[in-house]
Formats: structure tokens, sequence, C-alpha cells
């Protein structure tokens, strides 16, 4: 039984081990110190790591650990280590403070005891009913033996995988390297998906075909804003520390004193402003009144999906009040009027069309573009995240947003930057898909298509589609029916040869419509009903690990604990698969194919870095660009957790020197060098989601909690947590509620023709009469269930917010029910 | 069953546990629905502290104590029928909560962390990694008794300090 104690806590003793770490959760990246010593040794109140003394009371934001940020461990040496993992007070990013998730690192940790106990441990093999722990020789034998016979036999395009592109837990540059390797160098198929998303593609293909970066700005600048301009974004909640460290100082004007110094002379200095897009009323908003005063915060509530026709409004009227900055439209832009032309709405129109009142959309023009008392430009810094990335029409809702910020200046200049917030870390290194790839427009929505029968075999790296992908329901049930067909030929050779068994597979596949599934991860989940191969993975804190932040800082991750059992790096184990199709190729002789399996002679994590982001530089796709080849894991880990912003300029005495803001120098990443205005005209609501309105009461959007983390894999154990949200929860406006005779903890099922999904009724007035919020990600109440099979059709972006269902009370469930508040998160 | 058995019951094996570490891994059931840790759980030894007039507390909805020590003020509040008390010092960074008893929450004025009285401390939204620590208090007469606390005091390495 896990034995917990309530009401004190080991003290590190001093000279222990002292290890950096960037928090595995958001994309913010705070530092934390991780400390680590032998169980039965302590320091003591008055002499112990930290240099505090913890004979007295702290003073608020005292450094010291909560239960949460510790934890015992046992590591392969069979010894048992105390480790407390608390945030890092010298850390620039987050100054000592944690949010609720990264709060709960240490407690996340594999520990054979508590929660976390069901992490994978050995690789896994299927075979009567179980998924059977076996070696990862022989696992890596039999897998390499099936897609050896695809790759013989078929083409690589039959090898599909979707994995994480990102960094933090679980991704970061090493996994990205190793994975993309495998797959595009090594198997060369161009059957690929992403994490969160059904086919092969950036969330921001917009932005960069503009000519801009999506992580141009740093947080530093975002404190110098006079106005922050935040769209289909809830920054309390998704990127706190950004929000609460940052942001806050600026909406206070508690930073003056900076924003003299960074300003041109004689620049009107004042306390930031700040503008919400979003259908919702979020915390982030109710939060940032308490901050910033009611006066500097305004509210755009807008009907879902027509935050084109107000970014085209703010356009036009700018443009009629002519209030762009007119010197760098002309040098250093193109397509102003052509724009111009295709967007031009009338604020009557866009009131008419939004719902917003034209009053507020002429105040956030003059807050973003009216020039300030003594002449200067304003400096906006604009932000935009999945409420829009994951909207009506990915493409048109991101250009129509950096239109914007062109036509204002507001990139490249101190206290402005129009950034995409993000969700994960980023840590993309990888070699560019084989010939052929399709481009964007035309790539396969490689979910969609293994549903409908495509593929021969399909790795799920790292992620979990049944919840992060459109129509959840239908996909987890086409997985599972063509997992049946592999299952039963394997239990048809029960003590066969893998040579045999890999042909049965192989056979079942490619004739009976089978799909040999290879499920990598660390937790089990319910891919592991469908797994046929499931393979162990190490994550944050279990090996080093690179990735950069929202601000484009890049730590090093340093491992403090063994990973579970034999789990590996995800780099490593792409590295097995490849060794195991390369031997089989050499025994055979085939000396061109087992050519393509060489380059993973990786015995670490840092190998895998040192090969592809230190490696290759421009060479490869890689967020650290040409000098990522300046970078190792030694200065690395001198530049500790406050790293260096990429791209890297120059190694000094020792030092990596780093890129604070892009595009100081107007040169923007077009043929021509200038930012490119793009047309992009209202979208109509597609007719996959019109179908469901015109037959279901209810719009559906949905979005992350605060104190839930993506797919819920820890935050799902973990008890504090689960203990508050045990399924997910569905907002309610009082009065839909009422008509529905629905009660808060009442238990409602949502439904429409893609699926149905259960979740817990919280009466709040955040949403419209007529539209709910579920929470995303839960794997036992997946919103995706109901989301549609629309993708944009020139992104292949689905529209995850928009979705429309019925729904009815079922009744209430009392446990859960006395688990959870109801009360307002607002 | 009445609460004020229930309370006597928690009290009973509050006692019971102090300071004997095997006993308590073998009882957590006993706390269902009431105790903020799973599994077992080890607690120190308190002293009993009279922290006021439950008539007082009926009226005015709230009453200020410090337990253990004078250094960790906590709040007792009237919810639902039952004395229920709380340390203030924000789980997540230590600063004072503000109590609200119109709806029964902590609030933090640095962060925006909400917790429930009526549930325990349970953090409605927030930054803290914590509920709040509960204060076990016991009702003789008029009189409110605190004896113990479930949860580690926001800057301590332990609820007694050296
Ligand atoms: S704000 Fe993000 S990066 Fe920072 S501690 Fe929280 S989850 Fe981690
Ligand atoms: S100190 Fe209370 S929310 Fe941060």
């Amino acid at each position: 039984m896990a034995f917990t104690i309530n009401d004190r806590l080991p003290i590190p003793p001093a000279g222990c081990e002292e290890k950096n770490v960037t928090c595995e959760f958001c994309i913010v990246g705070c530092g934390y110190k991780a400390y680590k010593w032998p169980a039965g040794t302590e320091g003591t109140p008055r002499k112990n790591a930290l240099g505090v003394d913890l004979s007295k009371q702290q003073p608020t934001y005292g450094l010291w650990a909560s239960p949460q940020m510790f934890n015992t461990v046992t590591d392969r040496d069979g010894k048992k280590y105390n480790v407390i993992v608390i945030p890092d007070h010298q850390c620039v990013v987050n100054q000592g403070q944690n949010s609720a998730r990264g709060g709960m690192m240490a407690s996340t940790l594999f520990t054979a005891t508590s929660f976390t106990r069901d992490r994978l441990k050995d690789p896994a093999v299927y075979g009567g009913n179980n998924l059977n722990r076996d070696t990862w020789e022989n696992t890596m034998d039999l897998t390499a033996r099936v897609l050896k016979k695809i790759l013989d036999n078929d083409h690589p395009d039959e090898i599909a995988f979707k994995a994480f592109d990102h960094g933090g837990g679980g991704g970061g540059f090493e996994n990205t390297w190793g994975t993309g390797k495998l797959f595009f160098s090594a198997i060369q198929t161009r059957s690929a998906a992403i994490h969160n998303r059904p086919a092969y593609n950036s969330e921001v293909h917009a932005t960069r075909e503009m000519g801009i970066g999506e992580l141009n700005s740093s947080y530093y600048d975002s404190e110098l804003a006079d106005t922050l301009f935040v769209i289909g974004a809830n920054p309390y909640e998704t990127q706190t520390n950004l929000y609460l460290m940052h942001w806050a100082k600026n909406l206070q004007g508690a930073n003056f004193d900076d924003k003299k110094k960074e300003y041109d002379k004689g620049e009107t200095v004042q306390k930031g402003r700040i503008i919400f897009v979003d259908p919702r009323l979020t915390a982030s908003i109710t939060n940032a009144v308490e901050l910033a005063g009611k006066e500097n915060v305004l509210h755009l509530r807008l009907k879902p999906g027509t935050d084109v026709t107000l970014m085209n409004a703010l356009l036009t009227y700018i443009h009629e009040k002519g209030w762009e900055d007119k010197e760098f439209v002309k040098n250093h832009t193109e397509g102003y009027s052509a724009t111009l032309k295709a967007n031009r709405v009338s604020l009557d129109e866009a009131e008419k069309i939004t719902g917003v009142p034209k009053a507020q959309i002429v105040k956030t023009a003059e807050w973003i573009a009216k020039p300030k008392a003594s002449g200067h430009r304003p400096r906006t810094s604009v932000y935009y995240e999945k409420g829009v990335i994951w909207g009506i029409k990915n493409y048109q809702n991101i250009a129509s947003i950096v239109n914007v910020a062109i036509q204002t200046h507001s990139v490249g200049r101190v206290g402005t930057g129009v950034c995409r917030l993000g969700g994960h870390q980023e840590g993309y290194c990888r070699p560019p898909a084989p010939e052929g790839m399709p481009s964007r427009d035309k790539l396969v929505v490689v979910d969609k298509a293994a549903a409908e029968g495509d593929y021969l075999a399909f790795f799920i790296w790292g992620c979990n589609p049944f919840v992060d992908s459109i129509m959840g329901q239908r996909l987890g049930n086409a997985f599972k029916r063509r997992s049946e067909i592999v299952k039963r030929a394997i239990d048809r050779n029960i003590g066969a040869d893998n040579e045999t068994l890999a042909d049965a597979i192989y056979r079942a596949c490619k004739y009976d419509g089978g799909l040999f599934i290879i499920d990598i991860d660390i937790y089990p989940t319910f891919k592991s009903e469908v797994a046929h191969v499931q393979l162990p993975a190490a994550t944050t804190m279990e090996m080093n690990l690179t990735s950069m932040s929202g601000e484009r800082r890049m730590r090093l991750s340093e491992k403090v604990v063994d990973a579970p059992g034999i789990a590996k790096p995800d780099c490593l184990i792409s590295a097995d698969v490849a060794n195991a199709l390369k031997a089989l190729y050499e025994k055979e002789g085939n000396t061109a194919m087992a050519k393509r399996f060489e380059g993973f002679d990786w015995k670490s994590e840092e190998d895998a870095f040192n090969d592809g982001f230190a490696g290759q530089g421009a060479k490869m796709h890689s967020q650290g660009g040409p000098t990522g080849t300046l970078a190792s894991y030694d200065l690395l880990r001198k530049a500790g957790n406050n790293g260096v912003q990429l791209p890297i300029q120059k190694v000094e005495n020792g030092k990596l020197i780093g890129t604070r803001l892009l595009y100081t120098d107007k040169k923007f990443g077009t043929q021509s060098g200038k930012a490119m205005f793009q047309p992009s005209p209202q979208p109509p609501m597609p007719k996959e989601v019109q179908r469901q309105l015109d037959k279901y009461e209810f719009f559906v959007t949905s979005g992350r909690l605060n104190e839930v983390w993506q797919s819920n894999y820890h935050t799902s154990r973990i008890p504090m947590t689960r203990g508050r949200w045990p399924v997910a929860p569905v907002e309610i406006h009082p009065a839909d509620a009422k008509k529905k005779g629905i009660q808060n903890g009442d238990m409602v099922l949502l439904y429409n023709d893609y699926g149905s999904v259960r979740a817990v009724a919280y009466l709040s007035e955040s949403v419209e009469p007529g539209t709910l919020f579920m929470a995303f990600g839960f794997p036992n109440s997946p919103v995706n269930n109901l989301v549609t099979d629309f993708v944009d059709p020139d992104t292949r972006i689905p529209f995850y917010k928009g979705t429309a269902a019925g729904m009815k009370r079922i009744g209430r469930v009392d446990d859960i029910y006395r688990s959870m508040t109801f009360k307002s998160r607002i | 069953m009445s609460k004020q058995t229930i309370r006597n019951e928690r009290r009973g094996f509050f006692k019971a546990v102090a300071g004997a570490a095997a006993t308590a891994a073998a009882s957590p059931a006993l706390f269902a629905g009431e105790a903020k840790h799973e599994g077992g759980g080890a607690y120190l030894a308190y002293d009993r502290k009279k922290i006021g007039s439950l008539e007082a507390l009926k009226k005015s909805g709230t009453l200020n104590f410090s337990y253990p020590d004078a250094q960790s003020p906590c709040l007792a509040v009237y919810v639902d029928g039952e004395v229920k008390a709380y340390s203030t010092l924000c789980t997540h960074k230590g600063c004072p909560l503000v109590y609200n008893n119109d709806n029964h929450t902590f609030v933090c004025p640095c962060h925006f962390s909400k917790f429930d009285a009526a549930k325990n401390g349970e953090m409605i939204i927030g930054q803290a990694t914590e509920e709040l620590p509960r204060v076990y208090v016991e009702v003789k007469g008029d009189e409110i008794v605190a004896y113990g606390i479930d949860g580690l005091v926001f800057g301590r390495e332990s609820n007694k300090l050296s």
C-alpha cells in the first residue's frame, strides 16, 4: 500500500545531487531543480541543500517544497532515493513559481506503490488475449520481420506512423530525430500523422507562408507591450506562468522602468492593456480584470467561427483611419491592397456576423493601432492558439490575424510579436519527408484512411488518437475491428517461431483487412486493447532531453531517475527497430536495404542529439536552424535553466549566445524577404458541421482545463486532479440546464451522428445559452467522439472546436458528485 | 449516523494513529470522504487547543485562530451545519487567503487559486498543488477545539516547527 507522510517532508541534505529539469508540461518551459538523495538520510532544518532555515516558517514565495514536489523512487541499482523537484528561483522564465501542473512533476515519477505503478515497464507482444511481457530482442525481431515483409512485397507507405512532434514530456529534439530518421530516412514512408491531428502538417502554415515564424517574440517583450491581443486562448489555464509571471507585471503597471529603458526617447509609457477574443468567458479574462482594472480589459465575445470577420473588420477600419504603419507596409510587405479588397468588411456587417458591438471593435483598433499620446505607434503583442488553430478554417483564421499584425507592424519591434501561444514545448528535428510527400492541400488524412482500411502496419507513438483526433469513436471502432483480425491470426499460431508468426500477421493484414499495431507509450491506454506490440518509453527526468519553449528558449532537462522496468528513450527504441531491420537484411545479404537502416548505432540520447540537432544543422528540418551545430550537452548544461534562445548566434567564452526577438531586421521568410499579406475572407460553416448543427440542439466547443494535462495521462492518476476531475465536465449555461432538467453534478449524455460521450454537468455562465463547452483530452470521456471528419481542405487541420450535439440527463453518480466541487471557476 | 457521532469517530481514529505509522497504514477507510491523502498516512501528534465558541462562529460565520503555533494562521468556518477549519496560507506560494462567506470559498489574491470550504478545501481552480490543509476540530458544548492537521502547511518541512 502506498504510504504517505501528510504533515512533514524529508529534507535534502547539503551536497546532494542537483539537476536541472525543464517542466515537462506546457510550452512556457519553466525551470525546476531536482534534488536526489539516498532514502534513510536527510539534511537538517538548518543545514540542507537549499541553504534555507527550515526550522522557521518560510515567508510567502519562500523556497521550499509542497508534498506533491516530493517522491521516493527505486532506481535500477535497487536502491531507494528521495527526490524533490521544485521551481527554480534563478530561472528567468518562472522565477521560482510553479503552476498546478509543473508543481506535480515529482509525484508523477514512477514508483511501484503509487498511482504511477501501472507505467509500462517491459515490451509486450499480444497472444492469448493478453499483452505478454517480453524481451526487447524478441519483440524487435518480430516487429522487424513484419515490417520487412511489407517493405519487400508492398510499399513503405503501407507502414504508417502517428507520432509526437513536440518537445517537453516524451518529446524533444532527441526523440523527434530518432522517430523521424526511422520513418522518413530508413523506412521511407509518407504515411505520417502528428500526435494531435490526423495528418502530417503544420498547425500554422499560413503565418509561415506569410514569412513569419510562429514563435518570433520573447516573454520579456510581452511585458513591454502596450496591448496584449489574445485570440482563441486561455493562458491562465494553459500557459500559466507566461500569464502570471510576465503579463501580470505589465497589466499591473509594475515595470515602467523596463519600458522606459526599452522604448524610444519621449515615447509614452503606460500600463498594459489586454484584449481577449473568445466566445467563452474564462478565468484568464476575469483574472485580467483583477490585475489591470475593468477599463483595461476588453472581451470580444464573438459567435463561434467568426474570428476571420472580426480580424477583417479591424484590418478595414485601421486602414480607413490611416493607422497602419505606412512605411513598413510599403517597404517590407506585399499584397496589402489586394488583401484589403478581398477582406473588406464594414463595422456594421462585422457586428451583425460576429455579435461583437461596433464600439468594441473600434476600441480594439484604437488599442492596437492608434498612435499613443507621444505620437509613437502602440506596441502590440498578438497571441493566438487552439481557439483559432482548431477553428472553423485553420488557414484563414491564422492568416487574418497575421494580416492585422503586419499592417500594424506588430512583429520584430520591442514589445511586439505575433505568436502562437502553444501547447507542449517544441522540439522538432527531423529529416524531410521522403520524396513525393504531397503538398499541404493534398495530404492524406492518415487517421481516417486507416479507419477506412488503408495501411498494413501502424505505429502509434506517444499519443492517443482515440482521444485526440477526428471522429474518435469511429476511429476506435475501426482500429479495434482491424486489430482483431490480426489477433485471431496470432492466436492461431501459438508456439510458432517469429518468422511464421510474422508471416501470419502479414497475411492477416494484406489479405484479410487486418492492421498490425505497434503502441509506444508510458502508460496503458485504450491502445493497449488494440496493440499487438507494446513498447515502454522513458519520459522527462528519466532521460536527458532538449526542447525549446514558446520564446525559443532551449534547455537540457537532465536525467534524474531511471525509467521504469526496462523502458527506454524513444530515440533508442527507434534505433532498436532500425537495427533489427538492418540485421535481417544483412543476414539475407541485401546490402542495399541494410544500408538504409544504418546510422542508428546510438548508445545514449546524447548520441541521437549529436547526430540530429547538433549534427545536421541546415541539412534537416530542425528548429535549431544552421547554427544548431553549435550546441552541445556540455554547453547546455552550463547554460542551466536559462538555456539559450534559438537561433544560437555564437559561442562566447563557453557561453551560448541566442536571439531574443526575430525579424528586427525586417527580413522575412519569403523569397522576396517581404512579409506577405494573404487574402482571407470569412469561411462558411463546413457542411459536415452544419449537418450536425441542423440536427442537434447545442453547439459544442472544447478546450483544456488548468489542472489537466493533454490526454490526462498523469493528471487522471494524481489523486488531487483525479478527484477534481474524475470525468470531463461539460459547462452548461444555467438557462439551458433548467430547460433540460439538469443540475450540477448530473451525468449527461451528448450525442450526434458521429458518436456519443458522457460528461458531468457543470453549470456556468462562461458559455452563452445554446453553447456547451466540454473539457478536452479525457480518455474516459473524449469529446472528440463528437467531432466530425471535416478538415480544412487547405491544411488538413480539423475543426475540433466546433460540432453539435443533443444532450440528455442520465442521473447522478454519487461518488463523482461528492468528489467534485461545482463552484464557479471564473 | 449523526454528525456528532461521525466527528467522534474521526477523533478516535486520529488519536489511535498519532505517531503510530503501522496502525495508520491499515485504517484509511475510516477517513473515507474525508481524507485528502490516498493510502495510509503518518501524522504527527498535535496539542489540543481551544479556538473559540460555536455560538459566536455560527453568528459571524468565521473564526480566526492560529494552529499549531502562532505563525500558522487558520480560519474556522460554519458550512452546511458543520464546523470546518483550514490553514489560510495558500498552498501555492503562501499568500494569505481571503474567505468569501457567501459562497464558502477561499480566494487567493496572488495567483487566483480558489478553494471550496464546503468540500474539504478542494481547489476549484488555481495553481496550488495541494488542497487546503484541514485542521481537525471537535465541538464540545459551545467549545471548538483543534486537535490535528491533515496536509502540510505552506512553507514548512513539518507542521510542527523544530
Ligand atoms: S506554466 Fe507550464 S511550464 Fe510552467 S510550470 Fe506550469 S505547466 Fe510547467
Ligand atoms: S499564492 Fe495563492 S495562488 Fe499563488
